[in-house]
């Protein structure tokens, strides 16, 4: 009797004050898990926005020994600033026309390379590599791609009668022209998403679609589209993030010209923090830019996200 | 769904093919020259000298060699020599002020004096100076390089070199053209000018843009190019006009006098009105001059390496366009610098170093640029260096600096996309000044 209830907890005695559920326990390991990372996003991240906060309160430049506070005069000056005005202009368009043409090139490219067809593995692998570049790399490649008088796109199309374009050096065309690269860069890692999103929905529901007769644009819009929603909302929350601080593309490509049809918030951030030394006017900019991204990515939520069917 | 993702594979194997034929492009730019190492250590001594520059081209590798005989005469240093771009080694150079760490020495341009000196990190170098009682010969260096490293009566680094712009032409198509190569043949005139470029200039029909029958869509030869650095162009044609970019006490923007107007209105009509020049954008003129697909290449002293391994024609230097009634032209300096409260060992390995690369500046012509030190210039062999002696010269007689103020790179930063909107068509000329002399002025404001 002895030998079978050895090791069992006696359950009539009193339980200790310190002993925990199994809900708690695991609460505690989680949070034991996430420290480490907490402890360098607190110093690292937080600290930082709140310094940045603090910081576009002054007057402040690195090496003056005296940093006035000014209170919101980095932002009314800001709000009467007609460069970022422009270089926000600038930044919602690319970012708009870029996650727009990532989302459907990814797609478009995930639908493909999940047929079942020869080489799959090698089209994923294709496709993906770009997203293995550096802004750099990939800068350099594009400005030669789209040079005027030596790019190989305007030596494709001068053979059906197409004049030189000028893709980097026309006002009206140098953000379409980053943001083609740029789709052309960072397509595939939305495409990966989108590709485990495929793999998500049940096969069965495509057999009985296609039992009751549906084509495969049918199958496609009234399918594949809506059980994605979650996958797109994702795809398009990121994007936006991430385009919305575009930076490399247009210092390599463009230098923010011709003029400055090609300043991003980012570089002109970069130009008054890094150039003129304005690091509380810099700030400023990093925190509106940050609100304007939360204020984007709240809209999408709502317009996408409430319409997710998990 | 087949079709699809045809085209799509079409797509994915048209771009890459793009790719392919565009990356072999790209290396074929230059003839792989010998990479500047980004760290260099010459040396093994117990005395150890970090030094920091942005000599990033050729330049770079020459002057690791002269450090690298230096080591090896004084072996009881050890220098770092870490390379990195301009613009990053300011930002860098700023954060380690503010860190307390910064390097031992710092090669920067004389044109960051006024901003550094101005934060009192930069260390007061007048004693080291032969009017002080230093080793440095006050009189070999020209009165224009002397001021440049001059900012409120104290004097805050050495000079290395002059550096600034000239010309480099095609002598063969000046030759074709029936244009006198000879340097003292230069136009002294916008209106001579504006005709060598005519006659430089060439259409898809062998037209030159003086022919009635030129047709300026069609332009296959350009006499000029307005893309590589149009503000220190600017500059040098701003102050053939005796105008200026600040007002002598610093405080007034002057950029858009009407001399500077007139200024820029005469590089924009070389582009839309006579047809002989390329707007910046899209326009690679140092991939065009090789190219033969421009006649002249307003550049600087730097360029000579690059004519020396990518040019397969004649060609030679020239002194800066004169398109006003006086002569001038842009010219900054090489200038070491020490940060304040540079003393001990560490000052002294210092010292030993700039005393022996100013006695050598004549093995620093190799890298194109201009020793800043007269006799150093008057050692030079015309055979081997004479863009140096040619563009030398113009530097020391009539070339101007940028101007003096705390707040030069803050202004530069608001002029140099108006000059680029300017001559892209984007503004009128005036607009384009009225527009950065308001916002310049305001950045001046903020430092007084």
């Amino acid at each position: 009797m002895t030998s079978m209830t050895a090791g069992l907890p006696d359950v009539n005695r009193p339980r200790s004050p310190f002993t925990l559920n199994l809900k708690r326990r695991e609460a505690i390991a989680a949070y034991l898990f996430l420290l480490p990372f907490l402890a360098f996003f607190a110093v690292f991240t937080i600290r930082a926005v709140i310094n940045a906060v603090q910081i576009s309160f002054y007057e402040y430049q690195i090496l003056r020994p005296t940093r006035p506070f000014i209170g919101f005069d980095n932002y009314l000056e800001l709000f009467n600033d007609d460069i970022w005005w422009q270089a926000l202009g600038n930044t919602v368009i690319f970012t708009v026309l870029t996650v727009i043409g990532t989302s459907i090139v990814a797609l478009l490219c995930a639908v493909a390379v999940t047929q079942p067809i020869r080489g799959q593995g090698f089209f994923r692998v294709l496709l993906y590599m770009p997203s293995l570049f550096s802004v750099g790399a990939v800068g350099l490649i594009w400005v030669w791609l789209l040079n005027t008088q030596y790019g190989v796109i305007n030596y494709f199309l001068s053979f059906i009668g197409i004049r030189p374009i000028s893709w980097l050096s026309d006002p009206n065309l140098v953000i379409p022209s980053l943001s083609l690269t740029t789709i052309w860069w960072t397509f595939g890692f939305p495409m990966l998403i989108f590709i485990a999103g495929l793999q998500g929905i049940p096969e069965q529901l495509y057999e009985a679609a296609r039992i009751d007769g549906a084509s495969g644009r049918q199958i496609f819009f009234r399918i594949t589209l809506p059980l994605l929603r979650p996958t797109i909302l994702f795809v398009t929350v990121t994007g936006v993030i991430a385009h919305f601080q575009v930076y490399g593309q247009p210092l390599i490509m463009t230098n923010g010209g011709p003029g400055r049809s090609s300043y991003s918030v980012i570089f002109y951030l970069y130009q008054i923090a890094w150039t003129a030394f304005r690091m509380g006017y810099g700030a400023a900019i990093a925190v509106v830019l940050a609100l304007i991204i939360a204020t984007a990515t709240a809209v999408q939520f709502f317009f996408i996200g409430r319409r997710v069917e998990y | 769904m087949n079709k699809r993702m045809s085209l799509i594979v079409s797509i994915t194997v048209l771009l890459l093919a793009a790719l392919v034929v565009s990356v072999p492009m790209v290396g074929a730019q230059d003839p792989a020259p010998e990479p500047t190492p980004i760290v260099a250590e010459m040396g093994s001594g117990s005395i150890k000298v970090s030094f920091w520059s942005g000599l990033t081209g050729s330049d770079g590798t020459t002057l690791n060699e002269m450090l690298a005989q230096f080591s090896a005469e004084h072996p009881e240093y050890a220098i770092t020599h870490e390379i990195i771009p301009w613009g990053t080694m300011y930002t860098k150079t700023q954060a380690a002020f503010v860190a307390g760490n910064p390097p031992d020495l710092m090669l920067m341009h004389a044109s960051e004096i006024p901003q550094f000196a101005g934060y009192g990190v930069l260390e007061d170098l007048s004693s080291w100076y032969s009017n002080n009682g230093g080793w440095f010969p006050i009189d070999d260096i020209s009165g224009p390089t002397l001021d440049g490293l001059t900012y409120n009566g104290a004097i805050y680094g050495i000079p290395l070199d002059n550096h600034g712009r000239g010309l480099w032409i095609n002598k063969e198509m000046f030759e074709a053209a029936g244009i006198d190569t000879d340097p003292a043949t230069a136009p002294t005139t916008y209106e001579g000018w504006v005709e060598l470029f005519q006659k430089l200039t060439i259409d898809a029909n062998g037209n030159n843009a003086l022919s009635p029958d030129f047709d300026p869509e069609n332009i296959v030869v350009y006499g000029y190019g307005t893309g590589e650095w149009p503000r220190v162009n600017f500059q040098g044609v701003l102050a053939q006009h005796g105008g200026s970019i600040l007002s002598e006490d610093g405080k007034t923007v002057t950029v858009n006098s009407p001399e500077g107007i007139l200024a820029l209105q005469q590089t924009y009509d070389l582009i839309y009105k006579y047809h002989v020049a390329t707007p910046p954008a899209g326009f690679d003129t140092w991939q065009m001059f090789p190219g033969q697909t421009l006649a002249v290449i307003p550049t600087g002293t730097w360029f000579v390496n690059h004519a020396n391994t990518s040019v397969e024609f004649d060609t030679m230097a020239w002194p800066q366009v004169q398109w006003g009634p006086e002569k001038g032209t842009w010219f900054g300096q090489h200038v070491f610098m020490l940060p304040v409260g540079s003393a001990g060992e560490k000052r002294e390995a210092v010292e030993t170093i700039l005393r022996w690369i100013s006695d050598h500046q004549v093995d620093w012509a190799a890298s194109g640029q201009v020793p800043a030190r007269l006799s150093a210039q008057a050692a030079l062999d015309p055979v081997n260096y004479p863009s140096n002696i040619l563009l030398g010269q113009t530097f020391s007689e009539y070339g101007v600096q940028d101007p003096k103020s705390p707040v030069v790179q803050e202004m530069y930063a608001i002029l140099e996309p108006e000059l680029d909107a300017a001559l892209n068509n984007l503004k009128t000329p005036e607009q384009a000044l009225n527009d950065a002399a308001e916002r310049m002025q305001q950045a001046v404001d903020r430092a007084f």
